[in-house]
């Protein structure tokens, strides 16, 4: 009897312990939620301009720029770019982008050489790069404001607006590591504080321009604007490839067992030696 | 005396550091390359490496005046951008006769960043720039 007595207690014991837990899940759950899209949701999006499909960058503007667009550099941080272009032209360009981290915003707008495939979805858009490991932005369109504290990232936090024609994305809570770059080697980290405003618009079919406003106010003196441009394709061999970067650092080799593995590359002068290489 | 050699050795030691921490990045600039100089060697590929972030190819020099065989690598962009440029895996295989034009390594290392490579016996040649799609009119 008094077993059963002990028995009912525990029981009692675990309702009130699982009811604890179910309020606190409950509590947890009571934020905002990302509502399942509908079939209105869907043909909405055909309604918009057709930002969708792989888009290439213009590398030669991307050169052109880094003569003719200078971002407005604090005096400080202008002499650290002149260093900068000095050893770039000396051969000893700095390595903003060797360590494989994403690129980080706004540089995956700037400098990157390699595409990106553009996805439009209810309440998001989605990019996706090809190097440094098939970096990602994601731009949230479901009318949601930024957190109000939110975690600093390589890309930081994106929503977007369409204003008529034009996509309107508004970045912060970028990593104060993350480059504002002009090149692969000339740029510096952010350094905190920055906001990015983005009008990504078509110009002809297969034309798109992203107009930045770049406010960084540790090493920028005034707001910095400069457009980019990319280039669409329906080519099949336009689509977006796997880019692992960290895979340079590595070779194909066999290990003991036979097993196909990676093993890590010997540089020779920056250079990973081959794996049959001496 | 001994602050001066303190001095040296600190140097020294500075010096040592710095070449045991020179940069080998898989991902880097093409700046590292003289692009005031053009190179064009004739030999017989080694190896093609199709991988990210940079491909790089192989081949084997035999000097015109005679002496041991060199190896040279020469490196170029991703296969992403490569493959839109027209180039798979098997555009370069070991044993393929090429002719490689590229921009050397400054201080003249048998290495360098790729122009093109033309495959001798079909005469083929491969270039390695970034297509842009056709811009719009």
């Amino acid at each position: 009897m008094s077993h059963c007595v002990a028995r009912i207690i525990v029981n009692c014991l675990g309702v009130t312990a699982f009811g604890m837990l179910g309020a606190r899940a409950a509590a947890i759950q009571s934020g905002p939620i990302d509502p399942p899209p509908t079939l209105q949701d869907y043909q909405a999006l055909a309604k918009l301009p057709d930002l969708s499909g792989v888009w290439t960058p213009d590398v030669g503007d991307q050169a052109r720029q880094e003569t003719q667009n200078m971002p407005p550099w604090t005096p400080k941080i202008a002499k650290q770019i002149d260093h900068l272009i000095a050893e770039e032209e000396a051969g000893r360009p700095f390595p903003i982008i060797d360590h494989c981290f994403p690129t980080g915003m706004p540089s995956y707008m700037l400098i990157t050489h390699n595409a990106f495939e553009l996805l439009v979805t209810p309440g998001r858009i989605t990019l996706l790069g090809e190097g440094d490991g098939n970096r990602l932005r994601r731009i949230y369109t479901d009318g949601r404001p930024h957190p109000a504290d939110p975690d600093p990232s390589f890309h930081g936090h994106s929503i977007g607006r369409w204003q008529g024609g034009t996509l309107v994305v508004d970045t912060v809570a970028v990593f104060p590591q993350s480059y504002l770059a002009i090149s692969e080697s000339v740029g510096v980290p952010n350094n905190g504080g920055m906001h990015i405003v983005e009008h990504l618009h078509l110009k002809g079919a297969n034309t798109l321009l992203d107009d930045l406003e770049i406010t960084a106010p540790k090493i920028l003196s005034k707001t910095w604007k400069t457009t980019r441009i990319y280039y669409r394709t329906r080519e099949q061999k336009f689509d977006i490839v796997e880019g692992v970067c960290a895979q340079g650092y590595f070779t194909e080799a066999l290990d003991e067992s036979g097993n196909a593995i990676f093993k890590p590359a010997q540089f020779r002068n920056g250079v990973p030696v081959g794996s049959e290489s001496k | 005396m001994t602050r001066a050699f303190l001095k040296q050795a600190a140097a020294a030691f500075s010096i040592a550091a710095m070449a045991a921490c020179l940069p080998v990045f898989a991902h880097h600039s093409f700046a590292v390359y003289d692009k005031t100089k053009v190179l064009t060697l004739k030999g017989v590929v080694k190896e093609f490496q199709w991988a990210n972030p940079h491909c790089v190819l192989w081949f084997v020099v035999k000097p015109e005046g005679g002496g041991e065989p060199q190896e040279w690598g020469v490196e170029t962009t991703s296969p992403g951008v490569l493959t839109r440029s027209g180039w798979t895996r098997n555009s370069i295989k070991p044993g393929d006769h090429v002719s490689v034009e590229f921009n050397p390594l400054r201080d003249g290392s048998h290495g360098g960043g790729l122009n093109s490579v033309t495959l001798l016996d079909t005469g083929q040649k491969l270039t390695a720039g970034f297509a842009n799609p056709d811009k719009d009119k």
